[in-house]
């Protein structure tokens, strides 16, 4: 036990050179590398979601795909703050945090995540019928346990079946899939690794009984040739993430 | 005439239960009864699964009162370990630290000998529902048992490095920690809370019953039952030396129960 008052300072070992990948994960024209857990490049991670874990809480889901592993908790809707001014729709508040132990290096990932809690907000709004709750407020808060790529599509998929496992009334569920750019290559649900070596990325996230997209985000360098075919990737697999959220709801969470 | 008692038998139970909390619950001890059916001094079922975070060097997730495997129900609680490397200090050069703010105290229980480095342990709660402090402790227990010390070497710049198995052969390098990967736990401690209400003693309360009767008393016992800490934050219940005792031996029973479900664990996982 530390005997001073002051904590130690501390770095994470860092891996050698020697084992990061060996090839560059792209070279101009091939398709002749792996992805790092055996996929195919239009493969999407097995996706696995639970309800009602979080007793504590209004609504609750747990998601899992691959390494990635998500907890939301839904709270709500509670009476808006007084300081607020009066509104006849209803407030959805948005927070995603990471865990310390979340990322490689201890602590990388934010506790209060500000660009994703944004994120999430934006992808939920348009879905959430917000005025079955004025004056009132819905907490959304989701906890990244494991990062393992993907993490903000997780985190808004999940987040839609805990608003659902809550009862908040909605128009339809949401489903969030990436893809990254590597190269002249597309990849969809890309892994951590994956991430760090992408060119570009892109996130759409859809509701899929109605068809209707809710956020759409693109980032880095891409065509226009190929933002049109990683948009119609990402639909297709949201269309199919649809069914498994759909269905996750549909197995009675607890007796 | 108690009004309430009156009452019990026309109201719907769960209004009952809500309008008088405290006679409800009364009506059930007197009865040796809680009710989610438990007898006073027995414990929630409770479940610990090692390894739930594979970024991290230890972790485990402890659930107190599930009753499915499947499910995550009532009390979770998630700690994780991950390995820094630290500056040892001048007064104990073979000495390493364990960094957690709230269970520092508890961790003398624990021989922490190994080369510089600091284990910073997070405890996240997932779900609460009642001693909060037994679900965190057992979840903080689980993690350093399943702490796996990765393999080191010192690079050229004098830092540490991770070695894999391919690196040792490439780069000639001789990791430093061969033999110890493993932490060496000698006194483990297990902790129990109970609820003291009138004459009747409450093992492991649920929320519910911690916001109803508000004096609580913690022990916690290592694994060879000597005390590691016991804590009674005031309340208006005042604890007598037999009230102690039982409280003692409920935790001294306790803990070779979370000393079994423990050992269960850690050999599921060698399994695995």
């Amino acid at each position: 036990m530390g005997s001073s008052g002051k904590p130690p300072s501390t770095y994470t070992p860092a891996p050698t050179r020697g084992s990061r990948p060996k090839k560059p994960v792209f070279t101009d024209s091939d398709v002749d590398w792996e992805r790092p857990d055996g996929r195919g490049f239009h493969e999407c991670r097995p996706a696995l979601f639970k309800t009602g874990l979080v007793k504590a809480a209004a609504g609750s889901a747990y998601a899992e795909l691959g390494n990635t592993k998500v907890i939301v908790s839904v709270f709500g809707p509670r009476e808006s703050k007084k300081a607020m001014l009066y509104s006849d729709v209803g407030r959805l508040n948005c927070n995603v945090s990471y865990t310390t132990f979340a990322t490689p290096i201890r602590g990388q990932g934010a506790s209060d995540h500000k660009e994703f809690s944004s994120m999430l907000h934006k992808a939920l709004e348009g879905a959430v019928m917000l005025e079955t709750f004025p004056k009132s407020t819905v907490d959304v808060f989701a906890l990244v346990m494991e990062s393992g790529g993907s993490d903000l599509p997780a985190v808004i998929s999940c987040a839609s079946v805990a608003l659902a496992d809550a009862g908040i009334m909605m128009y339809d569920l949401v489903a969030g899939v990436s893809v990254s750019c590597l190269g002249t290559n597309l990849v969809i649900d890309p892994v951590s690794e994956e991430e760090s070596f992408q060119d570009g990325s892109l996130m759409v996230t859809l509701m899929p009984s109605r068809y209707e997209v809710t956020q759409l985000t693109v980032t880095g360098e891409w065509s226009a040739s190929k933002v049109n075919e990683g948009m119609q990737l990402c639909l297709d697999a949201c269309s199919k993430l649809g069914e498994v959220l759909r269905s996750c709801l549909k197995v009675p969470a607890s007796d | 005439m108690d009004t309430s008692g009156d009452l019990s038998s026309q109201m719907d139970p769960d209004a009952y239960r809500r309008l008088f909390p405290l006679r409800y619950f009364e009506q059930h001890l007197s009865e040796s009864i809680r009710p989610d059916g438990r007898p006073l001094d027995r414990a929630r079922e409770t479940i610990v699964a090692l390894g739930a975070v594979a970024s991290a060097n230890g972790s485990a997730l402890s659930k107190i009162g599930s009753t499915n495997l499947n499910l995550f129900l009532v009390q979770t609680m998630l700690a994780a370990i991950k390995l820094e490397v630290m500056t040892p200090s001048i007064e104990s050069p073979d000495e390493g630290c364990i960094d957690a703010a709230t269970l520092t105290l508890l961790f003398s229980a624990i021989d922490f000998h190994m080369p510089p480095s600091c284990s910073p342990l997070d405890i996240y709660c997932l779900d609460a529902d009642g001693a909060l402090f037994d679900a965190a402790l057992l979840s903080a227990v689980g993690a350093l048992s399943h702490l796996q010390i990765p393999v080191v070497s010192v690079n050229d710049d004098g830092r540490i490095i991770l070695l894999s198995e391919e690196d040792e052969v490439k780069l000639k390098k001789e990791p430093l920690n061969k033999e110890k990967r493993k932490l060496s736990l000698n006194k483990i401690p297990f902790s129990l809370t109970c609820i003291l209400h009138k004459n009747y003693i409450l093992a492991d309360p649920t929320a519910e019953e911690e916001s109803i009767m508000e004096t609580s008393v913690t022990v916690v016992l290592d694994s060879s039952s000597r005390i590691v800490s016991f804590y009674k934050p005031g309340g208006a219940v005042l604890a007598s030396t037999s009230t102690v005792q039982d409280c003692v031996a409920l935790t001294r029973q306790r803990a070779n129960e979370l000393q079994a479900i423990l050992d269960g664990a850690i050999s599921d996982m060698e399994v695995d």
